[in-house]
């Protein structure tokens, strides 16, 4: 896998006070990569993921996209570019329904949300698009239900489908399974699956199942440092990685 | 397919929650409900014609509120602005240039739309108690021009000598009110549509996205505050051209009409009425001046007393104010028509 540069972190460093949450992590994603990141709880993946996405400002470091510095960039305007994010904790409008979520995030795409006296429900290939995506998630029979009274697994099923929906170049998942039933896991990945090849996907995820179905390429972050990166293979093997994290998850078992 | 089919069954028993009802939307049946109350209430009450045209232009200008309130979470106390700034430029049209109706309609609500636009771009900014201060500061600021250019808008004595020419050409404002009240209930009908329209547009779901969560709406793309100053911008036209409709039906334009005191009446009858529901703004509006009406006619020392005691009520018993209601009603009604449905599962 060698495909262009999407994504290029360089020397990206944050510190909350004396606390460094993020120190000097560079990453790389190219069309194409598959790269799961991990880490024990607190390691500062989800920071990593708000200063990439600029909902943070980093104290140091660049962040360029498809060859384009953004580092200056605001957050709706990278969204724009194409990189999306996932929300750790689902992050939706409860009073919506399912399928409102869903119009929102496509007309917002396609920046046909300045439309004042057209009807959502007339807008050409809206109804077809939404419809696959209810479809891909298995959300087509609570599309009518307002997300606030929906099971927590569906909201979560919810949160990727907007994400996917936004057709990302690079897309960050964060930890996407989490609240999901096991059994609806496969959804996840299966809806990767059918994005175009050419985007990359970093996801973050605990459970190691999941991270060795899809990932070609994982990268460990512990304390706000990278400590390694490398193939699935490579990763699973390395004591260092079994230490900080396999080690102690497979001890908590 | 088979994981279509457990998915459904899943959803089956969230679904025993009663499900959330329709319930900003009471459908496209409550604009002609709107029309045969108008109507109704012409051939019943011909003697309180003035009221009435009253009631819909005030009608109206709660609609805007309920724009930018209910479906953009702006919380203001200056929507007066827009109303006084679109009385205001109807009524100096009137008086120097122009006579037609619907023109004068026009030039108020582009002068409210306009003052919105601008405004908002300045203060949409800011949120909670500040936005609210900036909102009591445009209205301040726009009576005390209307003050000062005395010139033009007759100061503290108020703007007359509005004489519109007959509506099409055809129907002359007549002294019992007749025309005036058709004509008002008319522009509310049509301005009922067009806010319907927009609120179930692309633009109205988004509008509603930034009101619940301004975040996540740029999470997805988009830009919360160009939403919310269009917004303000549209809504701002819908009361200047109440506004104008009340400068064009009473003949005169005051300056309390760009008061504060006009804006916080607004907001209670858009509450008594109920936000996001469009409906809520009219009926709050007929209830409240009409009781106001009654009460201080009967009752001149204590009425305000009444309204008082009134609104605890509502806001205690139905929160949604009382368009909210109807739609409790009819879910009660339909909870009770078929009772054994969801009864075997609890
Ligand atoms: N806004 C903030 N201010 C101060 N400290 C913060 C802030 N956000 C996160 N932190 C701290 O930064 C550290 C990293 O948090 P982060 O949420 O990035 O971890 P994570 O790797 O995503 O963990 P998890 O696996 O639990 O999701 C934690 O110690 C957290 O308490
Ligand atoms: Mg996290």
């Amino acid at each position: 896998m060698s495909g262009a540069a999407l994504l290029e972190v360089e020397g990206l460093s944050r510190n909350f006070g004396g606390l460094q949450v993020a120190s000097d992590i560079s990453l790389t994603l190219r069309a194409g990569d598959r790269c799961a990141l991990i880490g024990p709880n607190g390691a500062g993946k989800t920071t990593f993921v708000n200063l990439v996405t600029g909902v943070i400002p980093p104290s140091a470091g660049t962040i360029r996209l498809a060859g384009r510095d953004v580092t200056g960039l605001p957050a709706a305007e990278r969204v724009r570019l194409g990189l999306i994010r996932s929300f750790q904790v689902a992050r939706l409008f409860r009073s919506m329904t399912v399928r409102e979520h869903l119009e929102l995030a496509v007309l917002q795409r396609d920046r046909r949300t300045f439309r004042l006296f057209a009807s959502v429900a007339r807008v050409a290939g809206l109804a077809g698009e939404v419809a696959e995506l209810l479809d891909a998630m298995g959300l087509g029979a609570v599309a009518s239900t307002a997300v606030g009274s929906l099971p927590y697994g569906q909201q979560r099923l919810l949160e990727i489908a907007l994400a996917v929906a936004m057709k990302p170049k690079v897309l960050i998942l964060d930890e996407p399974a989490a609240g999901v039933p096991h059994a609806e896991s496969q959804r996840i990945l299966d809806a990767i699956d059918r994005l175009p090849t050419d985007l990359a996907v970093l996801m973050i995820e605990h459970d190691m199942d999941l991270v060795f179905r899809f990932a070609s390429s994982i990268v460990v972050l512990a304390q706000g440092r990278l400590l390694c990166s490398g193939t699935a293979a490579e990763i699973a093997a390395d004591p260092q990685v079994r230490e900080v994290y396999l080690g102690s998850r497979a001890d908590a078992r | 397919m088979t994981m279509a089919g457990r998915t459904a069954s899943r959803t089956g028993v969230a679904g025993a929650h009663p499900p959330p009802a329709a319930r900003r939307d009471l459908g496209w049946i409550g604009i002609p409900l709107v029309a045969v109350a108008g109507l109704a209430a012409f051939w019943l009450l011909p003697d309180d014609l003035a009221l009435l045209t009253r009631i819909a232009a005030s009608a109206l200008f709660v609609l805007s509120l309920d724009l930018v309130l209910g479906y953009g979470g702006i919380a203001t106390l200056g929507q007066a602005a827009m109303y006084g700034t679109g009385a205001y430029a109807a009524g100096i049209a009137a008086v120097n240039w122009i006579s037609d109706p619907f023109a004068l309609l026009a030039v108020g609500g582009l002068a409210g739309g306009l003052i919105a636009l601008v405004t908002g771009a300045l203060i949409l900014h800011a949120h909670g108690l500040t936005l609210l201060m900036l909102t009591i500061a445009v209205g301040q600021i726009v009576q005390e021009i209307a003050n000062k250019a005395r010139d033009w808008t007759g100061g503290s004595d108020g703007l007359s000598g509005i004489d519109p020419a007959p509506v099409l050409g055809l129907f002359r404002f007549d002294l019992y009110g007749r025309t005036a009240f058709l004509f008002a209930l008319a522009v509310l009908v049509v301005a009922l549509m067009v806010a319907r329209r927009i609120v179930r547009s692309p633009f109205g779901l988004a509008c509603r996205g930034v009101k619940e969560d301004p975040l996540r709406v740029s999470a997805l793309g988009g830009s919360p505050k160009s939403y919310l100053v269009a917004l303000y911008a549209v809504a701002g036209v819908f009361a200047g051209v109440a506004g104008a409709l009340t400068a064009v039906t009473s003949g005169i334009v005051g300056l309390d009409s760009a008061g504060f005191p006009w804006s916080a009446e607004a907001l209670v009858m858009l509450v008594l009425g109920g936000t996001g529901r469009l409906y809520g703004a009219v009926i709050g509006t007929a209830v409240f001046m009409g009781i106001h009406h009654i009460l201080a006619s009967s009752d001149p020392f204590h009425w305000m007393g009444f309204i008082g005691l009134f609104l605890i009520g509502i806001v205690l018993f139905l929160p949604g104010g009382i368009a909210s209601g109807a739609g409790r009603l009819s879910a009660l009604l339909s909870a009770l028509a078929r009772p054994g449905r969801d009864g075997g599962r609890a």
